[in-house]
């Protein structure tokens, strides 16, 4: 792939000096943007995805010049999508201008989605808080652009972050929301258990034991086939573990659970920290007495 | 004197309980030889409990009323006892089709036994592997029924982005039309400039002719 970097090189000299030069009828922007646009596809054959990201930063120079905002924007995209691959910041400093742009022109559902993609990102990084902040700012946005699917899949990440960082209220609230919308759904209907069920896990890692009744109460008046599902069952069992303060009752019935349908990373990390206070009071209550 | 009796009791009971054991073991062997032997120990047996039957009856006898009266009730037992064991070495020791009609289905007490288990050990089995089949059944639909909810909702996602783009066709229906009208505007316009350009330029090179003739038919 040597030639096409050494292509791709010519191409950027040729477009600047186009640049530097004076062309007729105000034209060489324009000119100047393609062979940049040239020169980086050139890099993106070769894989130097660094090089192809800063052609395209250049790029962008150009069309702002030449007053379309929407190339430039697109072209911050592109720039963005190269970095991904090598540095992960430099991609989200430009996404985050292509979101501005596009901001300005008026694309908001455009601006939406390229927050969503700032978001996974900071996920990949492991950066929850900025993650969550990035998957609501998206999700307003699909929300005002009337695109209620993308905005609920953005609220459902938000709502497991939010748990991740004991922000539990807000998990609860926002899932307790999605079910409610996905009741009159006909498609949507068989998810709404699931949400539940995690609505119910956040409100016993809480710990508030009149509250989990309440809300249990609640589901199922939203739901009346809730309460003859196993995950009711789960939650309600649960519930009276932790009445009971029985560890081993508690694990038995998690098990008995887990051995119907594995739960995912994220369920056995919350059980596992309800667990631990069920312990530490069991620990506590053995020290009184 | 009634101590000679009760000891010839004693003899009598012993021969009696072991005669009867006999007789079972007798009637459960197929084998002809050990039959027979058995069979011609049980007779010598039944003819000692006889000979020990006929002693107790003279003892009794020359014994003194009262007692005798209760010793020859015991003997009348005992005397009964032995017939039916008779009656019992009789039945053993006659080949009758009938019993072994009977008996062919009762081989071995304990092989019977053994059977049973072994049966019942393998019913236990097919129902414990029945029951796992069943919950692993049950795991699959608990996990199609997850793929089939993920699957729903990546449908009402699509539903939604073709409505989403219907919608914007309508959009572009309309932007098209607008920019058809803009587009013929704008070449009448053209045309109109062509020939007002046109028609300027005529004028202007009669003008000049007109000029040039008058200066020349002026000279």
């Amino acid at each position: 792939m040597g030639d096409q970097l050494a292509r791709g090189e010519e191409f950027v000299k040729k477009a600047e000096k186009k640049l530097k030069s004076w062309g007729l009828f105000g034209s060489k922007y324009e000119d100047a943007a393609d062979l940049f646009d040239k020169a980086a596809n050139c890099f993106k054959l070769a894989k130097s995805w660094d090089k192809a990201g800063s052609t395209y930063v250049k790029l962008v120079n150009c069309h702002l010049k030449s007053e379309s905002k929407h190339e430039a924007a697109q072209a911050y995209v592109n720039a963005a999508q190269c970095y991904k691959k090598t540095a992960t910041k430099e991609a989200i400093s430009c996404f985050q201008q292509a979101v501005n742009l596009f901001c300005d022109i008026g694309r908001l559902s455009m601006a939406a989605r390229y927050y969503k993609e700032i978001a996974e990102l900071y996920e990949s990084e492991q950066n929850i808080e900025q993650a969550m902040d990035y998957f609501e700012k998206a999700a307003d946005f699909f929300q005002n652009e009337e695109v209620s699917s993308s905005a609920n899949q953005c609220k459902l990440k938000v709502a497991q972050f939010a748990a991740q960082i004991e922000q539990y209220q807000k998990a609860i609230g926002i899932y307790e929301e999605i079910a409610r919308q996905s009741l009159t759904n006909n498609l949507l209907k068989y998810g709404v258990k699931g949400h539940l069920l995690n609505a119910g896990i956040c409100q016993l890692c809480k710990s508030d034991v009149v509250a989990i009744t309440n809300a249990l109460e609640r589901y199922h008046d939203l739901d009346p086939t809730f309460s003859g599902t196993r995950e009711y069952r789960l939650l309600a069992d649960i519930a009276s573990a932790l009445d009971e303060e029985d560890v081993t009752k508690f694990t038995e019935v998690v098990k008995e659970f887990h051995s119907m349908t594995p739960l995912d990373s994220w369920k056995t990390t919350l059980l596992l920290r309800v667990k631990e206070r069920l312990k530490a009071k069991e620990l506590e209550e053995d020290d009184l007495t | 004197m009634s101590e000679v009796f009760e000891g010839y009791e004693r003899q009598y009971c012993e021969l009696s309980a072991n005669l009867t054991r006999k007789c079972n073991c007798a009637s459960v062997i197929h084998d002809s030889e050990q039959k027979k032997q058995q069979l011609s120990e049980i007779s010598s047996g039944i003819d000692e409990a006889d000979v020990l039957i006929r002693k107790m009856d003279l003892e009794a006898r020359s014994l003194q009323p009262g007692v005798k009266a209760t010793l020859l009730a015991k003997l009348r037992e005992y005397k009964a006892d032995l017939n039916k064991l008779k009656k019992e070495f009789k039945r053993i020791s006659s080949p009758n089709a009938h019993d072994e009609l009977l008996e062919s289905g009762m081989t071995d007490v304990h092989s019977v036994s053994a059977e049973q288990r072994d049966r019942l050990s393998m019913s236990v089995e097919r129902l414990n592997q029945s029951s796992d089949r069943i919950k692993e059944s049950r795991k699959t639909v608990l996990e199609t029924e997850e793929l089939g909810i993920s699957i729903l909702e990546d449908l009402h996602q699509q539903r939604q982005t073709l409505l989403h783009a219907h919608n914007k066709l309508y959009d572009v229906d309309s932007a098209i039309d607008k920019s058809k009208k803009v587009l013929t505007t704008m070449s009448r316009r053209i045309t109109k400039n062509k020939w007002i350009a046109g028609s300027v330029i005529v004028a202007l090179v009669l003008a000049i002719i007109l000029i040039l003739y008058y200066k020349i038919s002026h000279r």
